[in-house]
């Protein structure tokens, strides 16, 4: 009797295994990264939808920042998935982990009209339209008086300690902008850049300095880049602009350096997700503008990822629609 | 049952209309006032920076003096002198000066600015327990909540800088100089109060030479708190734009530079064991005095 109901509730279990098995034959787990900013929360969270609704997959969603996750990846395998990875970072030991075919850099691109440098507030080009380039801001330091010196222009810099503060100071020197009457405005913090954005916006008041995009902040005040010119050449750029001051002496002008925003995964998520998984991480690339949008919708509703993806998937059907098969875009739209 | 298993909660979209109102009212209000705002601190800032400069382009040996000078005349004890030139010395030899001397200078006005404010409000706690009431959740709220939180409107009304640098720092330092001061007051013994008042003084006269003098240690004791607390926000305070010691923490903090981090926090620490000493070596001075007359 007893050895019985063992088999018995041991060939249940096996049946339920293995039955479980043949139903998620087609996508098993995936893990994605849940990068701490909101551009890679939102493109995670629809990433989750797509693959769970659309193509059967159990997706789990993991807190991550760049280079954590990166290290985790290629040393673990785990997360499978970074929507939108900063390679610039991480360039030499991405190409390696790529090479050896630990990862796959699925999509190069999967966020258009993307990068850093210098930018303006709108208001300030429609007074005076001539400003659109980083040579004739700085010829109008009066224009964007610091707040601490306002016979100086205040050229708002990156916070202490991030890569872009070292080449931010290398290129004030590179433009020679100290001569020209600008000085740096200490930013401190995120929260300070973004809150110094915000005030002159708010004011009328003019600015000018370092961003990035895509970021609720360019698109909520639809903040306008300035051409910084030539690109100056790789060697100025890696061995002198992103370098401490001391190993830097003589920088020169240049745009900033593409920013190289990947999409990639691990192994286990070609072999899980299979020829679909790869297929959808390949065509999806969001327009600047429409992310730049959904950043705005975020803030002003002070939304999570999770929502503003349902809120994406509902109201951008012509944008994503196209990433997906038909089949699958007909479950996900039944599933909203 | 579903009562009790669920607390009750406000609908979502009324939630969130009523964050995107308060955001919206407060942008109104800085959109409407924060220019005037602005220009009202205009003096302090031009005063921080001229202090800040003076500092920064003083010949290096004068500034130490005169901090030698000052801790001789606060505690009149040579170790205390000599810890704090050697201190000075070292900060500036691992090239810390002009960072130290930043934060040197915003914490000397952000306390200046808090006994300026901080006595009077304590005073007025003292004479009135209708205003005790008032003001001492005030400065519960003031010492407990989160900087992050108000960091976000003064930005938004004043930008980022010294100024508002300073008004973070103050509105955390300032509640121990209050709060001291209205418990100085209201210690003073009552026979020294009765005898003033057979004497004739007026309540002014109480307050001036009674009341004042006696409750100084106490007082003090908040300006060194106050000083400490001050301290404590310079790499608050960095966060939104005052140069000094923060800013190379700050760059510790997301780069992983471990000695960088530990060199300027130990120089903050040093300030604040030199202010701390001196201060209360002065303090207990003045109890000394009082000590003897008893």
């Amino acid at each position: 009797m007893r050895i019985n109901k063992l088999i018995i509730s041991a060939l249940v279990i096996l049946g339920f295994t293995s039955f479980s098995g043949v139903a998620n034959a087609k996508c098993g787990n995936i893990s994605i990264a849940n990068m701490n900013w909101a551009s890679a929360n939102f493109m995670a969270e629809v990433d989750k939808v797509i693959l769970e609704e659309g193509y059967g997959c159990t997706v789990e969603l993991v807190p991550g920042a760049t280079m954590p996750t990166f290290t985790s990846m290629q040393e673990k395998g785990e997360p499978d998935v970074a929507p939108e990875f900063w390679a610039n970072a991480a360039i030499v030991a991405l190409n390696k982990a790529v090479d050896e075919g630990k990862l796959h850099s699925i999509n190069l691109a999967p966020i258009t009209g993307l990068g850093e440098g210098w930018w303006v507030l709108p208001h300030t080009l429609k007074k005076h339209p001539e400003l659109t380039s980083a040579a004739a801001i700085l010829e109008r330091p009066d224009l964007f008086p610091h707040p601490e010196d306002p016979s100086k222009g205040g050229f708002h810099i990156c916070p202490p300690g991030w890569n872009c503060e070292l080449s931010n100071r290398n290129h004030f020197r590179a433009w020679g902008m100290e001569a020209k009457g600008w000085k740096i405005v200490e930013t401190g913090s995120a929260a300070g850049l973004d809150g110094s954005i915000a005030k002159a916006a708010e004011r009328g008041e003019n600015w000018f300095g370092y961003y990035w995009s895509p970021t609720s902040i360019i698109g909520k005040y639809d903040m306008q880049a300035v051409d910084m010119g030539e690109w100056g050449g790789k060697d100025n750029w890696d061995n002198c602009i992103v370098k401490p001051e001391q190993e830097c002496a003589d920088p020169k002008k240049t745009s900033w350096v593409k920013s190289e925003v990947f999409t990639i995964a691990t192994d286990n998520f070609k072999k899980t997700a299979g020829k679909d998984g790869m297929d959808y991480l390949k065509k999806r690339v969001y327009p600047g503008p429409v992310m730049n949008g959904m950043l705005v919708w975020m803030g002003e509703n002070q939304a999570e990822g999770a929502d503003a993806a349902i809120e994406f998937l509902k109201t951008q059907e012509k944008v994503w629609s196209k990433w997906v098969s038909k089949s699958a875009a007909k479950k996900i739209k039944k599933a909203l | 049952m579903e009562f009790l298993n669920k607390i009750p909660v406000m609908d979502r979209t009324a939630l969130r209309e009523l964050k995107k109102g308060i955001d919206l009212s407060f942008k109104e209000f800085s959109r409407a006032y924060g220019e005037g705002i602005e220009s009202f601190f205009d003096p302090l800032l031009y005063f921080l920076i001229w202090l800040e400069k003076i500092l920064v382009s003083s010949p290096w040996p004068i500034v130490i003096g005169v901090f030698g000078l000052l801790a001789w005349v606060g505690s009149r004890s040579i170790k205390l002198v000599i810890g704090t030139i050697v201190c000075f010395m070292v900060i500036g030899y691992f090239g810390m000066w002009k960072n130290c001397m930043a934060t040197v200078a915003i914490i000397s006005v952000s306390t200046l600015v808090c006994i300026v404010v901080g006595i009077p409000i304590g005073v007025l706690m003292s004479k009135s327990s209708r205003a005790e009431k008032a003001i001492l959740p005030v400065l519960d709220m003031m010492q407990t909540i989160p900087s992050f939180v108000y960091l976000i409107p003064i930005i938004m009304l004043l930008g980022i800088g010294k100024v508002p640098g300073l008004l973070a720092v103050c509105i955390y330092a300032l509640p121990p100089i209050v709060r001291l001061t209205n418990l100085g007051i209201r210690e003073v013994d009552k026979e020294a109060l009765e005898a003033s008042e057979a004497f004739g003084a007026t309540p002014m006269q109480k307050l001036k030479s009674v009341q004042i003098p006696l409750s100084l240690p106490t007082i003090f004791a908040g300006v060194n708190q106050t000083i400490m607390m001050a301290l404590a926000m310079v790499v608050i305070a960095s966060m939104i734009g005052v140069k000094g010691l923060g800013v190379p923490i700050l760059q510790a903090i997301s780069n992983q530079y471990l000695a960088l981090g530990m060199m300027n926090g130990l120089a903050i620490v040093a300030l604040a064991i030199i202010f701390d000493r001196v201060t209360q070596k002065y303090g207990q001075r003045i109890q000394k005095h009082r000590g003897q007359k008893k």
